[in-house]
């Protein structure tokens, strides 16, 4: 049963509006009291009407009493009589849900309808979408912290982690991570506006309520281990350090080391996994030409598909020999000789292999692992650890696009062979998985992608337990698609109008929601929308600190097996 | 109840009535003065002065040309003269047994019925009844005169609330008096010029 909340102090009363243009309320405090964002309910009858402040705005009954300033004019007790009368403030409200709350507690009529209730012959009062508008005069009240645990849900819930606090009351205002994790999320601002911090502490979240594996690919070394913040120079704590039991890190690379510190394992890449599809991926980045595709497809025709890359990388660019009669031509190893055998330009060839070149001195390329970093990673996350996949010192976005892509798709084949068999046998359903993606417009561009296996999990993959969580500063770069496929979107302050157009993409009320999000504190302030809240609220971020890490320690770690959580999850359709 | 007597009517209609008086009273009242009638049926009927007038009685404009006048002629003058001060009184309301009204009375006072200046206590009660109500038939034509006669009242009436330690009263009727007019800006800013010169609040 939903419980009614101690309504807190009257900010206004409604004057007018409508559900297409908004409503209009009368502030009767300050204006300095609320804010653009703020979170109102309203109380008309029976209902309760919950809405946003979407615009508070100055008027006055004749203009003339805003134009001359009657202060000078009149002693102090008319003239604050007189501003009080004829200037004033209205604020615009955007009504999102309503919950009916029914008559008086206490009445004959409140025990008629829960009667009725009860008996089943009403159904039981939930939140819904607005419908309809409060009566004018209704009084509109800051939302208390029951309103928010309402919306939001209870910080005492296990589902429910708090992201951050409403910027007036200071109200815990918590998103429930089993919706989170139900489709792909994305983490948007721009640079400083706290994005890293905003996605370690969701990853903690979950982490430490076990909802889901994280496979995280930290392309800036940021998540595994302890660092220090940029801009105030304190110490950050890492996912590995904070869940050691639950969290590995994987360094990119034999050998290769982690802010000074060895990772958990090493990832090699055998060459023998690596397909024609994951070259054409980087034909942005690597400068390919269109012939690319002919030449990979003939190395595999020449090859197979699980040697091609070995063969290519093993021939030898612009090696000539002569032959009997004392002419230059290519050698028998090189790779105009083998482009003449296959029937392809030779200057094609040799121009991919040069610009392969990079890849085939990539150190975590070899052709025998040392062993199944890939295998490995696949069965952590099936047991439910949790892996950050640190590049170490390829920072590079070829190393990025390619090794990302590549442990994605043979991650998704896994993921897709578990679903396939438990819808077959019942048994052993997969573990939700949630892959992040720093940067993520590198890999979901318009041109990119179509060919990334990422853009499928956006769109698809749900059925088969996989989501993405996106982190970018440049939201309007990814690919309209995958934009519009995203649940939960979490943004910080944006600049750019393409990118807040992006942002609000498929949602309703954008041009509402827009003047909210370029109005947000450059630092700790975050948009909360989408599909999984309830209602698009501006917020004060959690601090991603000391504090946090305490708090995290006193939660309770979720005892729900896997099965369990999946049932609650609503993958067992 | 020592009620102080003003004078009698001398016409009357429903929205106010002419009133007859000596000259030499001693408690001559003020504009904007709260006053009453009662009328035989039981009803009060509630006027604020908002006009007094003296005039000629045909005499006056010889004896003004003498210097040095006497003044037994200036009081034989007062006392004697044939044309009474007049105070024209504006209806404001009625009582009825105790309920108080500010609408219009049912019926007009008749010729010569007695106009009685309320006691500070009255004017308490009547001005605290409802939300100023009466103060409309002073506003609904809100001409130069009616304005000083409002601030004159307010006055007035300031006077028997701080008496009665009401000091709030005024600034509650000015708020109502802004609610009133707040959308007729003209009128408004000369009403509050003018309560601002009435010095209803301390601090001017």
């Amino acid at each position: 049963m939903l419980t009614n909340s101690e309504p807190t102090e009257q900010i206004g009363y409604i004057v007018g509006g409508g559900l297409r243009e908004n409503l209009r309320a009368r502030l009767t405090v300050p204006s300095d009291q609320v804010q653009e964002g703020s979170f109102v309910t309203i109380y008309s009858g029976n209902w309760t009407f919950y809405g946003l402040v979407t615009n508070v705005q100055l008027g006055a009954t004749d203009p003339r009493f805003a134009d001359e300033q009657t202060e000078q004019r009149f002693p102090p007790a008319i003239a604050q009589s007189l501003l009080g009368q004829t200037l004033y403030t209205n604020i615009e409200i955007l009504p999102v849900l309503m919950l009916e709350r029914g008559p008086e507690p206490g009445t004959e009529a409140y025990r008629r309808w829960r009667g009725e209730i009860d008996q089943g012959l009403r159904p039981e009062p939930g939140i819904l979408p607005v419908k309809t508008v409060p009566t004018h005069h209704a009084r509109v009240n800051l939302a208390s912290a029951g309103d928010i645990a309402e919306i939001y849900g209870s910080p005492e819930d296990e589902m429910n982690f708090i992201v951050g606090y409403t910027r007036e009351a200071g109200h815990p205002v918590c998103i429930n991570l089993d919706r989170f994790i139900q489709r792909s999320a994305g983490i948007f601002g721009a640079t400083g506006t706290g994005k890293s911090f905003l996605t370690r502490l969701l990853l903690a979240g979950l982490i430490q309520r076990n909802r889901a594996s994280v496979l995280v690919f930290d392309m800036h070394n940021e998540y595994g281990f302890d660092d220090i913040a940029s801009d105030s120079g304190l110490a950050v704590k890492g996912l590995r350090n904070g869940f050691p039991a639950r969290v590995r890190v994987v360094g990119l690379g034999r050998g290769s080391t982690i802010r000074g510190q060895a990772p958990d394992f090493h990832l090699e890449i055998a060459m023998k996994d690596i397909r024609p599809a994951d070259i054409e991926l980087l034909s942005g980045v690597l400068n390919l030409r269109e012939t690319t595709p002919t030449t990979l497809e003939a190395l595999v025709s020449s090859f197979g598909v699980d040697r091609w890359f070995t063969e290519f990388r093993a021939m030898r660019n612009g090696a000539m020999t002569e032959d009997e009669e004392g002419k230059r031509i290519p050698a028998v190893d090189s790779v105009a000789a083998w482009a003449n055998r296959s029937g392809v330009h030779p200057m094609a060839a040799e121009s991919l292999h040069s610009k392969l070149s990079i890849l085939f001195h990539r150190d975590y390329i070899v052709e025998q692992p040392a062993a199944d970093g890939i295998g490995e990673i696949v069965r952590l996350l099936e047991q439910g650890q949790h892996v950050i996949l640190s590049f170490g010192k390829y920072e590079q976005d070829v190393d990025y696009l390619f090794v990302s892509n590549l442990l994605t798709r043979r991650i998704r084949e896994a993921w897709e062979r578990r679903t396939d068999a438990y819808r077959t046998t019942q048994t052993n359903e997969p573990r939700p998985l949630l892959i992040v993606l720093e940067e993520a417009h590198k890999l979901l561009n318009r041109e990119l992608a179509s060919q990334t296996t990422f853009s499928t999990i956006a769109r698809e993959m749900r059925k088969y337990y996989v989501t993405l969580l996106i982190v970018d500063q440049r939201p309007s770069q990814i690919y309209d698609e995958v934009m519009s496929q995203l649940g939960t979107r979490i943004s910080g302050w944006l600049g750019d109008e393409d990118d807040i157009r992006a942002v609000l993409a498929g949602l309703a009320g954008r041009e509402t929601l827009r003047g909210m999000l370029s109005h947000l504190q450059p630092k700790e302030e975050v948009l909360l929308l989408g599909w999984g809240v309830p209602l698009p609220i501006p917020l004060r971020s959690r601090r991603y600190d000391d504090r946090f890490w305490q708090e995290i320690g006193r939660g309770k770690v979720s005892p729900a097996s896997v099965k369990q959580a999946l049932q609650e999850l609503g993958f067992d359709q | 109840m020592n009620e102080i007597q003003i004078g009698r009517l001398l016409s009357a209609n429903s929205r106010g009535f002419l009133v007859g008086c000596h000259v030499s009273q001693v408690n001559l009242p003020e504009l904007g003065a709260l006053t009453r009638v009662d009328l035989e049926n039981g009803l009060a009927v509630y006027g604020i002065i908002t006009d007094i007038s003296i005039a000629e009685d045909g005499f006056v404009r010889q004896l003004a040309t003498v210097e040095p006048i006497d003044e037994t002629i200036v009081r034989d003058h007062r006392l004697n003269r044939n044309v009474p001060l007049e105070i024209r009184v504006l209806s404001v309301g009625y009582r009825s047994g105790k309920q108080i009204y500010h609408l219009l009375p049912p019926q007009p006072p008749l010729g010569l019925d007695q106009l009685v200046l309320c006691s500070p206590d009255e004017v308490v009660a009547f001005t605290s009844t409802g939300r100023f109500g009466y103060l409309r038939h002073l506003l609904h034509e809100p001409s130069p005169i009616m304005i000083e006669v409002l601030a004159a009242h307010l006055q007035c009436a300031q006077r028997a609330h701080l008496q009665a330690n009401q000091a709030d009263w005024s600034r509650r009727a000015v708020q109502e008096i802004i609610t009133w007019l707040r959308d007729d800006y003209p009128t408004l800013i000369q009403v509050l010029h003018c309560l601002a010169d009435a010095r209803l609040f301390p601090d001017g």
